[in-house]
């Protein structure tokens, strides 16, 4: 236990170094957040709604890419590295290695999540209820299962370099045609069609409805628990044919 | 002898190409061993299958009776790999305090600290930011932190120049002073002849020999007696008696190669052979490693 809990805080230290993470997890979102209810204006028909709508959106943007990027990437750089090989030697277990990146990973996001809230409370006085607040907190955090599975995919990949461009690319092409942008209703009608499609879609849809005062829809849940068995079942699969290799 | 490693007829094929070819050893404890051989050899492959990096395609390796990759094992075993790694977004410290951390009886902070040779003010810079020879000690000092049985190096002082490379070996001669079991590769042989007090000598994926240098040399080393003789003088009377085993000519002197250098001398006088300057050999080992390893395939 006392092994374990080490680990989860060396993991934490390590994301919170990170540059990368601090600037993309962090500031994009909330200056994103600051320019599209402060300096655009939008002209929303209920503007507070919007404001809550959105601080929904930039969270689980934020979310969602650490959840791909800093997972996948680093993984592939262990093990580039040789790291992984040095710690399959000790006595740690596989297991406990990859729960506490896990472990880590979500405290990670608990911290996002709150800085980005307060952040957000801050900038536009949002009133939201206490029990808005932490159903929100929690939907952002289990829901980002699926994409921490697409990091471990992405973690199987052979080069830095083509782990970070396609992890990139998927994260902006999930976040955009998933509605966290910018609403889907003034999208054409055929991307809300695929978004209905997309697990960012449900992944923001959850927590949009939990600041309207309503839940999560079934289908929200549904599609995104299927998305984290496909990327499991298929990470798995992968690992299996790479070791046999 | 109590063992510590068996491997017991292990071969590794990758595809087409075996890299070890059925080899089997038992080191006992307190033993310090040489893997040395040339490049392509197959050590790091060996001692892949010995830290359960990789399955052997047949035969078994055991460590303290039991399978490599169990738990128990790894408690007890430290590795510094050939290509040295460290954990990037860490300082050396927390690294340090980390890996401590996965082993029931660590070696105390300082001690490690004092191993790696940083400064206090080099402890808390990221590692990733070390010079390479810096990697290297925080690796050794990392080898050591569980406070090892068996301690496994792979060609460790690669790189390292001479004075760290002697600081290197003392640093290890306490740790086998401690009764601890080492075994490292190397492709210097001189570094084989120094610090071990065995060698097994790979080539191609085979141990052509296992033994102290002393025995290497009298295994495979054979001595010779050597001489200058006027070339007009036939030899063949030499030729016929069945303890000499070679006879060849080399810078103006010819070798007569027999381990009972004695009979030798006794033959030549014996048949009255003109000869003069004579000289007995003692097989050298650097002669019988440059003739093993001569013709080897270089690693790709
Ligand atoms: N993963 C691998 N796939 C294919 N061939 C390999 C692999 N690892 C090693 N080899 C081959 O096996 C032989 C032994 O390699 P190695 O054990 O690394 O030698 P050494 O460490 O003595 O230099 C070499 O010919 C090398 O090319
Ligand atoms: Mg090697």
């Amino acid at each position: 236990m006392k092994i374990f809990q080490m680990q989860c805080k060396m993991e934490i230290v390590r994301v919170l170094r990170n540059r990368y993470f601090v600037f993309w997890s962090l500031v994009m979102p909330i200056l994103f957040y600051y320019i599209f209810t402060n300096v655009v204006n939008t002209n929303p028909q209920d503007e507070a709604a919007w404001q809550a709508h959105y601080l929904m959106s930039m969270t689980v943007f934020s979310v969602m890419g650490s959840s791909m990027m800093t997972l996948g990437i680093r993984m592939v750089q262990e093990r580039l590295q040789g790291w992984s090989t040095f710690m399959r030697i000790t006595p740690l277990s596989d297991s406990v290695y990859f729960a506490a990146q896990m472990v880590g990973q979500s405290v990670i996001h608990l911290f996002s999540i709150t800085i980005i809230f307060i952040a957000g409370a801050l900038i536009n006085n949002i009133a939201l209820t206490a029990i808005e607040w932490v159903m929100s907190g929690l939907w952002i955090l289990l829901g980002s299962l699926p994409f921490l599975a697409i990091g471990t995919l992405i973690g199987l990949m052979k080069k830095v370099e083509t782990a970070a461009g396609v992890s990139n690319v998927l994260y902006m092409v999930l976040a955009v045609s998933g509605g966290l942008w910018m609403p889907l209703e003034i999208m054409p009608k055929v991307m809300q069609n695929v978004a209905q499609w997309l697990p960012s879609y449900h992944y923001g849809n959850g927590v949009w409805e939990i600041v309207r005062g309503g839940a999560p829809e079934w289908k929200n849940i549904l599609l995104l628990v299927t998305y984290l068995v496909l990327f499991m079942v298929l990470s798995k699969y992968i690992r299996r044919k790479q070791e046999v290799a | 002898m109590n063992e510590v490693l068996t491997l017991k007829n292990v071969t590794k094929s990758f595809h087409q190409k075996t890299a070890v070819d059925d080899i089997s050893f038992t080191i006992g404890k307190g033993e310090v061993v040489a893997i040395l051989g040339p490049n392509g050899a197959g050590k790091t492959t060996t001692i892949s299958m010995i830290l359960g990096l990789f399955k052997p395609s047949a035969g078994e390796v055991r460590i303290f009776n039991h399978l490599p990759q169990e738990k128990q094992v790894r408690e007890k075993i430290g590795t510094m790999l050939q290509e040295v790694s460290v954990m990037p977004g860490l300082k050396v410290q927390e690294i340090l305090e980390l890996i401590r951390s996965y082993y029931p009886h660590p070696l105390p902070m300082s001690e490690l600290i004092s191993l790696t040779g940083l400064t206090g003010e080099e402890l808390k810079t990221r590692a990733e930011k070390l010079s390479g020879g810096q990697k290297r000690r925080l690796s050794f000092a990392l080898a050591l932190a569980g406070n090892p049985e068996l301690i496994i190096f792979d060609e460790p002082t690669v790189g390292m120049d001479i004075s760290s490379r002697s600081r290197f070996w003392q640093t290890v001669d306490s740790f086998a002073a401690q009764g601890k079991t080492i075994i490292f590769s190397t492709h210097y042989l001189q570094e084989a002849d120094d610090v071990a007090d065995r060698i097994l000598l790979f080539k191609d994926g085979t141990i052509v020999a296992d033994g102290t240098p002393a025995q290497i040399k009298s295994q495979i080393a054979k001595p010779s007696v050597s001489f200058i003789v006027d070339p007009e003088t036939s030899l063949e009377k030499l030729y016929l008696h069945t303890e000499i085993d070679d006879i060849y000519r080399k810078n103006n002197r010819v070798y007569v190669q027999s381990s009972n250098t004695d009979r030798v001398l006794e033959l030549i006088f014996q048949e009255k052979l003109a000869v003069r300057d004579i000289q007995i050999e003692r097989g050298k080992l650097e002669e019988v490693y440059e003739e093993l390893t001569r013709g080897t395939k270089e690693a790709v």
